[in-house]
C-alpha cells in the first residue's frame, strides 16, 4: 500500500499561484474555494517588512481530526494511498470537519460568494450541483469528492485522487519529468514552474520525497496538533517559510 | 394572604391565547426565514469559510438543547429522590424539556446542508469516534425516555416511587447529552478557547441553571403571570426551594465563567486572546452584572426572593444571560481562525444576519406553541 505524500520546497516556491489555478481548473472549483491556496502575509513593521507567502494544500494527515469528528463517516481515510477524501453522498453539511481541521482547508461554499459576480449565477446548474461550468473534468466520483460539488456538502483537496490512484503499482515518485508517469501527477505538482513540489510514496524509503525530507529536514505544519500531515515543507530561510505560531507582538501586526 | 381568584377555565383560555400568539409569531418569523432560505440558501447566514463555520443557529440549538436537559434533570431528580414538594412542576418541566428541544432541533435542521440525510446517515454510520454521533444517539434515546416518562404520568394517581427507574434512565440520558455536548467543543484540543476537561461539567451546571430559570418563568407564564392564580404548593416550592437552588446555580455558573475568563486572560495559547476582547465587551458586562449578579442579589435578599415579580425577573435575566454565554462560547472559539490566524492576527468579525435572528424567534415561538399546547391539552399543572 502506498502512502502518498507531498514535499513543498519553500526556498524554490515563487508564490506564482500556478498551483492554485491548475487545481481550480483540474477540479472545477469555484472562485475562492481554493483547495490549493498560496497565502500571502507580511512580517515585521515598516521599513523592515517582508512579504511572505505560503502554499497550502490539504495535508492529508495520517491521523486526521476531520475524520475522527465526522458523524456520518462522510470524510474518511482511504486505506489504499492514505488520501483523506469526502463522500458527498454521506455528508450532511454539519461542518464539524471544518471546525476540527487545524489547517483551514475545507470549504462549504453555499454561503455568500466571496468573489463577485457569483459564477454560480453565470453558469447555473439544474442538477442540484453548485454550478455548471463550460469545461468539466471527465472524472466524476461523488463518493470520493471528485467532480462538480452538490449543494450542502463540504469539499476538500483530493490530492488529485483521480490521477494518482491510476499510477502503476509500486512507483516510488510521481514526477512530471518522467514521460510515462506525468499523467498521474497531481495538477499542482505538475504545473509548478520553479519545481518546488514533489509527490511520492512516503512508505518507500528510497523515494525521492523521503530523501528530501531526510536531507533537508522537512517539517510538518502545526505538528503539535497530532494530525501528522503527509505534506512536508522544506524551509531553508530564503523567502517563504513555515509561518510561526500566532504569538506576534502588536508591532508585528502591521 | 392571597387566594386563587382565577378559574381553570380562564387559565385555559389564556393558554390558548399564548398558543395562538406563538403560532402567529411562528408563522411570521418562520415564513420570512424559510422564504429567505429558499431565495438565498445558506447565503442568508453570516457564517463563512474564513473560519467562522458555526454561527448563531448552532448557538440557538445548543441553548435550547441544554435548557431541555436541565429541565429533565430537575424533573428526574425530583422523582428519584422523592421530592414530593416538586410534584407540582415535574410534568411541566418534562413537557417543557420536550418543547424546548423541538424548537432547538428545528433551527438545527434549517442550518444543516442535508437535514433529511442526517436522519439516517448519522444513526447508521456507527461513527463511534465522533462526539456528534454520540450526541445524536443520546438525544434520540433522551427524547424516547422523556415521552415514556410523560406518558406514565398521564394517570391521575401516578406515584413518584413507581417512576424511579424511568427517571434514573432519563437523568442518565440528560446528563449524557449535556456532557457529550460539552465534549463536542471541549475535545477540540487545538482550540484552547473551547478545549477544557471541565466543559462537560460546566455544561451540566449551565443546563441546571437554565432548567431552573425556565421552570420558574414558564410556570408563572402558565398562570398568565397572575401570581394570585398560582397554587400555594407551587408558591411554597418556589419560595422555599427553587429560588435558593436558582441562586446556587447562578453562583456556580458565575464561578465557571469567571474561572475560564481569568485563565483565558492569563494564558498565552493561540486562541485565548479572544478573552481580551470578550471580557471588555458590553455584552459580557451585561451577562455578568445584569444577567447573573442582579438575579443573584434578588434571590438572596430575603425581602425580594419570595416576590413573584423578582422570581420572574430573575428567571428572565438568567435565560438571557445563558444565551449570551452560549453565544460567547461558541462564536468566541472561532474568532481566531486555526490556521489563517498564524499570519492574520485580527479576530474575525461576526454578527448574526437578520435570518439568523429570525431563527431565534422561530425557536422561541415554536417551543412556546408546543409548551402551550401541552398546558392546554395535558393539564400540566395537575398535581394528582
Amino acid at each position: 500500500m502506498a502512502k502518498w505524500g507531498m514535499v513543498i520546497d519553500l526556498d524554490t516556491c515563487t508564490g506564482c499561484q500556478a498551483c492554485t489555478t491548475a487545481c481550480a481548473m483540474e477540479n472545477n472549483r469555484l472562485p475562492s474555494e481554493n483547495w490549493q491556496d498560496v497565502l500571502f502575509y507580511h512580517e515585521g513593521t515598516y521599513p523592515n517588512v517582508k512579504l511572505m507567502w505560503f502554499p497550502r494544500p490539504c495535508m492529508h494527515c495520517e491521523n486526521p481530526s476531520c475524520v475522527s469528528v465526522c458523524p456520518t463517516k462522510a470524510t474518511y481515510k482511504d486505506p489504499d494511498g492514505g488520501f483523506v477524501l469526502m463522500d458527498y453522498n454521506k455528508c450532511i453539511g454539519c461542518k464539524y470537519c471544518q471546525v476540527a481541521c487545524p489547517y483551514g482547508v475545507r470549504f462549504y461554499v453555499d454561503e455568500k460568494a466571496v468573489v463577485q459576480p457569483d459564477i454560480r449565477g453565470v453558469f447555473p446548474s439544474e442538477a442540484g450541483r453548485q454550478w455548471d461550468p463550460p469545461y468539466k473534468g471527465p472524472q466524476d466520483d461523488p463518493s470520493r469528492g471528485i467532480g462538480i460539488q452538490p449543494h450542502g456538502v463540504v469539499s476538500k483537496c483530493t490530492f488529485c485522487y483521480h490521477k494518482v490512484s491510476k499510477a502503476p503499482k509500486g512507483v516510488a515518485d510521481l514526477d512530471e519529468d518522467i514521460p510515462e508517469l506525468k499523467e498521474y501527477v497531481p495538477a499542482c505538482v505538475r504545473v509548478c514552474a520553479p519545481k518546488a513540489r514533489f509527490f511520492g510514496d512516503l512508505d518507500q524509503p528510497n523515494s525521492n520525497v523521503n530523501k528530501m525530507i531526510a536531507d533537508k529536514r522537512g517539517v510538518r505544519l502545526k505538528d503539535e496538533t497530532g494530525n501528522k500531515p503527509q505534506v512536508y515543507y522544506l524551509s531553508g530561510g530564503a523567502t517563504a517559510s513555515v509561518p510561526s505560531l500566532r504569538s506576534m507582538s502588536d508591532s508585528d501586526k502591521g | 394572604m392571597t387566594s386563587v381568584t382565577v378559574s381553570n377555565k380562564e387559565i385555559t383560555s389564556k393558554q390558548l391565547g399564548i398558543m395562538l400568539l406563538a403560532l402567529i409569531g411562528l408563522g411570521i418569523a418562520g415564513g420570512i426565514a424559510i422564504s429567505n432560505l429558499m431565495a438565498e440558501g445558506h447565503a442568508a447566514y453570516n457564517s463563512s469559510n474564513l473560519g467562522l463555520f458555526w454561527g448563531f443557529p448552532i448557538v440557538i440549538y445548543d441553548y435550547f438543547l441544554l435548557t431541555s436537559t436541565g429541565l429533565a434533570m430537575i424533573a428526574s431528580m425530583a422523582l428519584i429522590f422523592g421530592g414530593e414538594d416538586f410534584r407540582p412542576i415535574v410534568r411541566r418541566a418534562l413537557w417543557l424539556a420536550l418543547a424546548g428541544l423541538i424548537g432547538g432541533v428545528a433551527v438545527l435542521m434549517m442550518e444543516l446542508g442535508h437535514p433529511l440525510r442526517a436522519l439516517w446517515a448519522i444513526p447508521f454510520s456507527f461513527a463511534f469516534s465522533s462526539p456528534l454521533y454520540w450526541k445524536v444517539m443520546a438525544v434520540s434515546f433522551y427524547v424516547i425516555s422523556l415521552l415514556i416518562l410523560q406518558a406514565r404520568m398521564m394517570k391521575a394517581d401516578w406515584r413518584m416511587q413507581d417512576l424511579r427507574i424511568n427517571a434514573m434512565i432519563t437523568l442518565a440520558l440528560a446528563l449524557g447529552v449535556t456532557a457529550i455536548a460539552g465534549v463536542v467543543y471541549g475535545s477540540q484540543s487545538f482550540r484552547p478557547f473551547w478545549a477544557s476537561g471541565d466543559i462537560p461539567v460546566a455544561f451540566i451546571f449551565e443546563s441546571l441553571l437554565g432548567g431552573l430559570a425556565f421552570i420558574i418563568f414558564f410556570t408563572y407564564l402558565a398562570y398568565a403571570f397572575n401570581a394570585a392564580a398560582v397554587p400555594d404548593s407551587v408558591k411554597r416550592l418556589f419560595n422555599d426551594r427553587l429560588s435558593g437552588l436558582l441562586a446556587l446555580a447562578i453562583f456556580i455558573h458565575l464561578l465557571f465563567v469567571l474561572a475560564r475568563m481569568s485563565s483565558g486572560l492569563y494564558g498565552n495559547a493561540e486562541g485565548l486572546q479572544v478573552w481580551q476582547t470578550l471580557a471588555t465587551s458590553p455584552l459580557f458586562f451585561a451577562e455578568i452584572f445584569i444577567g447573573l449578579l442582579l438575579p443573584l442579589v434578588l434571590l438572596m435578599y430575603p425581602g425580594t426572593r419570595i416576590r413573584p415579580w423578582a422570581q420572574i425577573l430573575a428567571s428572565l435575566l438568567v435565560m438571557n444571560a445563558l444565551l449570551i454565554s452560549r453565544y460567547e462560547y461558541i462564536i468566541g472559539g472561532q474568532l481566531v481562525p486555526l490556521f489563517k490566524g498564524s499570519w492574520a492576527p485580527e479576530l474575525l468579525s461576526y454578527a448574526p444576519s437578520p435570518t439568523e435572528w429570525l431563527l431565534l424567534l422561530v425557536a422561541i415561538f415554536l417551543s412556546n406553541a408546543v409548551n402551550a399546547f401541552g398546558e392546554v391539552t395535558l393539564g400540566l399543572g395537575r398535581e394528582g
